[in-house]
């Protein structure tokens, strides 16, 4: 076995016993990246050179018997729209192809501080919009489980990085559903945290309230212990909740016993593919017979919910969006006639359509006279699926739903068709938009072998609930099934 | 519902050439279809107070980036400052 | 009134507030330092960067709103106002839409010796913008982003004034109860205060005109001379048929005109929306008691006590009052013994206020309230004349004198003893018979040549009006 086939929390004990180094591991992930980034596309900028030489650091610290934490040396890739000081961070936009930030963002101090290895950024749909990273203005990063389909998105770099081991673990971030969705159609395990819980100073905004950043791993145990690692109260961050969070990656053990599951029947619709929801269902039955109950609820919004979540993401995105403008740092048009003309232009070459297209839907629901249809409607909207969740959280534990509605789907499918491409984020958008945590696992594949995903959700700050009944899941079902990545009949 | 696309899209700073026009009429229109699907409800919008921020204190910070450091990706710099296209006649 | 039309003002005064940090980040809070260098990723706007609000800005606005009666929303949030412009790093600008952090406050003013009661609408916090600097020798603007993030104020009034006038005293007494309150260091020049003004125009009886708002008004004078011009411009189109179309103007102060910024077109819509990257904005009910409770006396109340106890006119309580520095020399030396409150405005107005037009902090100088205290009663009791207080005063400023020994060693001191005076006094009469006669024909000005003659016998120590009335006794008996 490879080092880079490892999970991380395995990595992390043979570090820790001196069995190996984290120059030999950061190497066998850069080799790996190597063969298989041809057939993948995850990434946008390595950052090799540097990687080596803080794995060399960190080395030199352990062999110094300094104590280091448990992510120490390991590397990780990040979504590039995570600010990292010096090294380029794009959006996956042109509008950001040569910005380099002088700046991280506090999960990236944090990573740095606990000795993380930082791999590379990681493709992404432009500015995180989207459901299949094909709004990236550089490349279609390819679903290692069948190259001729899509990753997921936003935060598909992530999901197919992790799932083809170019990384232990991946950075994501969530807004609608994108760290869930990618991972769920890579087959890999992805959490979005509580809202509030990880510090989003450094994340390039899309959608203020919603936006959350969040751990892509191969193993349940890993997202908990990357997510120990960023979590925390931020002063950078005024909308950062200042609680106290008990590290979660040593606790979990599988017990759901008397763990009360909810099942809403809105998210096993007509939408819903059947092999999704028999895969979702199989799994609950599995959490029966270790003891958990089930019930059906009900979450009456969840069909209104998409509307609100595009007014709101698109309302905050078109303001959040507003700052690349051609002045202070990223693309500028060739000569510019006068001002008018330097804006307009600047941001017409610089955003790809579907940018432009929210940036526009966001800007027509808050302009004058439409603010009370649209987007004030939404908020109101917003605050009754929060309610809704409040209440089945008085009767059970967890909701279980599938992640996305159908697995992974062939390139240009949905490119086309806004709506069909919304149609994607339905089982996850109301999450965000109630603020909750949300993970997704591998719960079955297709007769391709495609992977399904089946969403565990959570109270509020309860991330160790939801990350014990999928680390259950996962004991159940032996987790990640690394896929045969193949292209032009030669196997890797 | 006709979207004048050409003022909000004036108003977002993105040019929309003549034959785009058609195309982001109906995508819109869907969209607001879809939007317009949403329940009405007769609520006020309050205020959220549940969600209370620390406020900073007037202190000012140690660190300091250059201002070379902190203009290097501003499209044209003169004499420290960015330039835009003259903003008076 | 201008030619039969009453003229309504209202004023949105923006104040730069005198944090230590900016608003939303912990740059520096300064003027003038060189360009771009008081900037960091988050009042750059830098792609990720989050606001994280400055504590005081909350308590200044406070403050403010107590010092105008406001009431306070001790529970508000903030919302962004976009709009694109290369001074605007992101692109919108955290403000205060529809809660601000006070509300429905009044001022009171006085103009031409009555009180005036100037309705204040709102007051509410948000961010400065950076500047653009122009060459005609460049082809491009420059942007300096120092002042991105400064603390701003904005207070907004009803559109109670009705002349130029009324508009400057409500400013003035804006920026003095700035200073009380020590928030601002409101120099205009600075651009730390800067004015919009609406103005419109109307018969009396009908209803109010349609409204222009001008901005760039920043100036007292340029306030003055921007609404006189504003209104008669709108006069003038009345008169001639036209109508009044509801627009936004700048004020250029060098041509003394309003020029129109932007038609109705490419009307701004500034999509407002509450500001997702902050939380709400809670203030306990103690914190809002303690920051009234802490006030210091306003401008106002201060005036009208220096004329009730201490017979100052309203002109000379409300120049002392006008200057913070002033009006607390002016309490420190009455606490310090100084009998009389008149003289003492006298001096400050006199002499203090000259040093410290040319620039003296007049803390820094030797003139204690203690010293200064014994001077003004030395001078009212008589025993120095008013010319000896100045000499003693230039000493101490410039030697730190103190002030007994400097009299004696030069003998400045008055002769207010009545017995050694009488002598001089009936020397003086019984050797100037053609005077005392003329002055007994009726010649009253011998009177003072009288007195005059005593003065040098004196060498010009006597106390000349104590001289005078003893020289008065001798002639009439």
């Amino acid at each position: 076995m490879e080092l880079y086939e490892y999970k991380a929390s395995e990595l992390s004990e043979m570090l820790a016993s001196g069995e190996i180094s984290s120059v030999e591991l950061t190497k066998s992930v850069f080799d790996r990246i190597e063969k298989t980034e041809p057939m993948i596309d995850a990434y946008l900028t390595l950052n090799k050179e540097s990687a080596l030489s803080e794995a060399e650091k960190i080395d030199s610290k352990r062999a110094a018997g300094e104590e280091l934490s448990p992510l120490a040396g390991i590397p990780i890739g990040i979504k590039d729209n995570i600010s990292t000081i010096g090294l380029r961070t794009t959006c996956a936009s042109r509008m950001l192809e040569n910005y380099t930030p002088v700046f991280d963002a506090t999960v990236i101090s944090k990573l740095k501080n606990a000795g993380a290895i930082i791999t590379g950024k990681l493709n992404m749909d432009e500015f995180a919009m989207g459901s299949s990273t094909e709004t990236s203005y550089f490349k279609k990063t390819k679903n290692p489980f069948d190259t001729s389909c899509v990753p997921g998105g936003s935060s598909g770099g992530s999901a197919a990085a992790v799932a083809s081991m170019e990384a232990v673990m991946a950075l994501g971030s969530d807004t609608g559903g994108s760290i869930r969705q990618p991972s769920s159609l890579c087959g890999v395990v992805g959490l979005k945290p509580t809202y509030g819980s990880v510090s989003r100073y450094g994340l390039v905004a899309f959608a203020s309230s919603l936006d959350q950043i969040g751990p892509i791993t191969r193993s349940v145990k890993d997202s908990a212990m990357l997510f120990d690692a960023i979590c925390g109260h931020d002063p950078m961050d005024a909308t950062s909740a200042r609680r106290e969070y008990a590290p979660i990656g040593g606790t979990l053990n599988g017990d759901v016993s008397g763990l009360k599951i909810g099942i809403p029947k809105e998210y096993f619709g007509d939408g819903i593919k059947p092999e999704v929801k028999d895969a979702v269902m199989k799994s609950v039955k599995a959490f029966e017979s270790r003891g958990a109950t089930v019930r059906e609820i009900s979450l009456p919004s969840t069909d209104y919910a998409l509307s609100a979540y595009y007014i709101i993401a698109c309302a905050e995105a078109s303001s959040n969006l507003a700052r690349f403008d051609g002045v202070k740092y990223g693309y500028r048009c060739e000569n510019p006639e006068n001002l008018m003309d330097m804006y307009e232009r600047t941001r017409s070459e610089g955003f790809g359509r579907e940018v432009k297209r929210r940036i526009i839907l966001g800007t027509f629901v808050l302009s004058s006279g439409y603010y009370d249809a649209y987007y004030k409607k939404a908020k109101l909207l917003q605050k009754r699926i929060r309610s809704e969740f409040d209440n089945a959280f008085n009767d059970v534990d967890v909701i279980v739903t599938p992640t996305s509605p159908f697995e992974a789907f062939k390139f240009g499918d949905k490119m086309d068709d806004p709506l069909a491409m919304y149609s994607a984020d339905i089982c996850t958008v109301t999450v965000n938009i109630a603020g909750l945590p949300g993970v997704s696992i591998p719960c079955g594949y297709s007769e391709t072998g495609l992977p399904y995903g089946m969403q565990i959700i959570g109270r509020s700050f309860d991330e160790r609930t939801i990350l014990n009944a999928a680390y259950a899941h996962e004991c159940d079902f032996s987790g990640f099934k690394a896929p045969v990545i193949a292209d032009k009949g030669v196997e890797l | 519902m006709n979207i004048d696309i050409k003022h909000v899209a004036k108003l977002a700073r993105i040019k929309i050439s003549d034959d785009e026009l058609p195309r982001y009429s109906e995508e819109m229109d869907n969209i607001i279809k879809m939007v317009e699907a949403m329940p009405e409800i007769d609520d006020g919008l309050l205020v959220d107070e549940s969600n209370v921020m620390d406020l900073r204190e007037d202190e000012l910070s140690d660190s300091k980036i250059s201002r070379d450091e902190i203009l290097k990706n501003a499209p044209k710099v003169v004499a420290g400052c960015v330039v835009v296209p003259k903003t008076v006649e | 009134m201008i030619r039969g039309y009453e003229v309504v003002v209202g004023l949105e005064v923006h104040a730069e507030l005198n944090t230590a940090t900016k608003i939303y980040c912990n740059c520096k809070n300064s003027f003038g330092l060189e360009v771009n260098t008081q900037v960091c990723p988050i009042c750059l706007g830098m792609p990720g960067t989050l606001p994280t609000l400055n504590e005081k800005v909350v308590e200044y606005a406070i403050k403010m709103g107590h010092a105008l009666n406001c009431g306070i929303n001790r529970i508000c949030k903030q919302d962004r106002k976009n709009y694109f412009y290369p001074d605007l790093p992101k692109s919108y600008q955290i403000s205060q839409a529809d809660i601000p952090l006070c509300h429905d406050g009044y001022l009171d003013i006085i103009v031409n010796g009555e009180t005036k009661r100037i309705g204040v609408e709102r007051i509410h916090i948000e961010e400065d913008a950076g500047k653009l600097l122009h060459s005609d020798k460049f082809d491009g603007s420059l942007v300096d982003f120092n002042r991105c993030g400064v603390p701003l104020i904005e207070i907004v009034s009803r559109p109670d004034m009705r002349s130029s006038d009324e508009a400057k005293a409500y400013l003035e007494t804006i920026r003095s109860i700035l200073r009380y309150i020590d928030i601002s260091d409101c120099k205009m020049q600075e651009g730390s205060i800067r004015c919009d003004v609406n103005v419109s125009v109307h018969k009396p009886g009908e209803p109010l005109g349609t409204r222009c708002e001008m901005k760039n008004v920043n100036s007292f004078s340029a306030v003055v001379h921007g609404i006189d011009y504003e209104a008669n411009r709108q006069i003038e189109v009345l008169e001639a048929g036209g109508t009044i179309t509801q627009e936004t103007r700048r004020w250029d102060d060098a041509k003394g005109e309003s020029v129109s910024m932007r038609s109705k077109e490419d009307a701004q819509d500034y999509r407002y929306f509450p500001e997702p990257d902050l939380g709400t904005i809670v203030v306990t009910e103690e914190k809002v008691q303690y920051l009234k409770d802490t006030l210091p006396e306003l401008p106002n109340a201060r005036i009208m006590r220096y004329i009730d106890t201490c017979g100052l006119s309203y002109t000379d309580a409300s120049m002392i009052v006008d200057v913070p520095e002033k009006a607390e020399l002016f309490d420190k030396t009455l606490e310090a013994g100084c009998k009389s409150g008149k003289l003492l405005s006298n001096w400050i107005l006199g002499e203090i206020s000259k040093l410290m037009n040319d620039g003296t902090d007049i803390c820094e100088t030797n003139l204690t309230p203690e010293k200064l205290a014994k001077l003004v009663n030395y001078i009212d009791s008589g025993k120095i004349s008013t010319a000896a207080g100045k000499k003693v005063f230039d000493a101490v400023i410039s030697d730190n004198a103190d002030i007994d020994e400097f009299i004696e060693k030069n003998s400045l001191s008055q002769i207010s003893d009545v017995s050694s005076l009488e002598k001089i006094a009936a020397d003086v009469v019984s050797q100037n018979e053609k005077s005392v006669n003329d002055y007994k024909n009726g010649k009253t000005n011998a009177l003072g040549y009288l007195v005059g003659q005593c003065m040098k016998a004196s060498k010009g120590k006597a106390n000349p009006a104590v001289m005078k009335e003893l020289v008065l006794k001798l002639l009439e008996d």
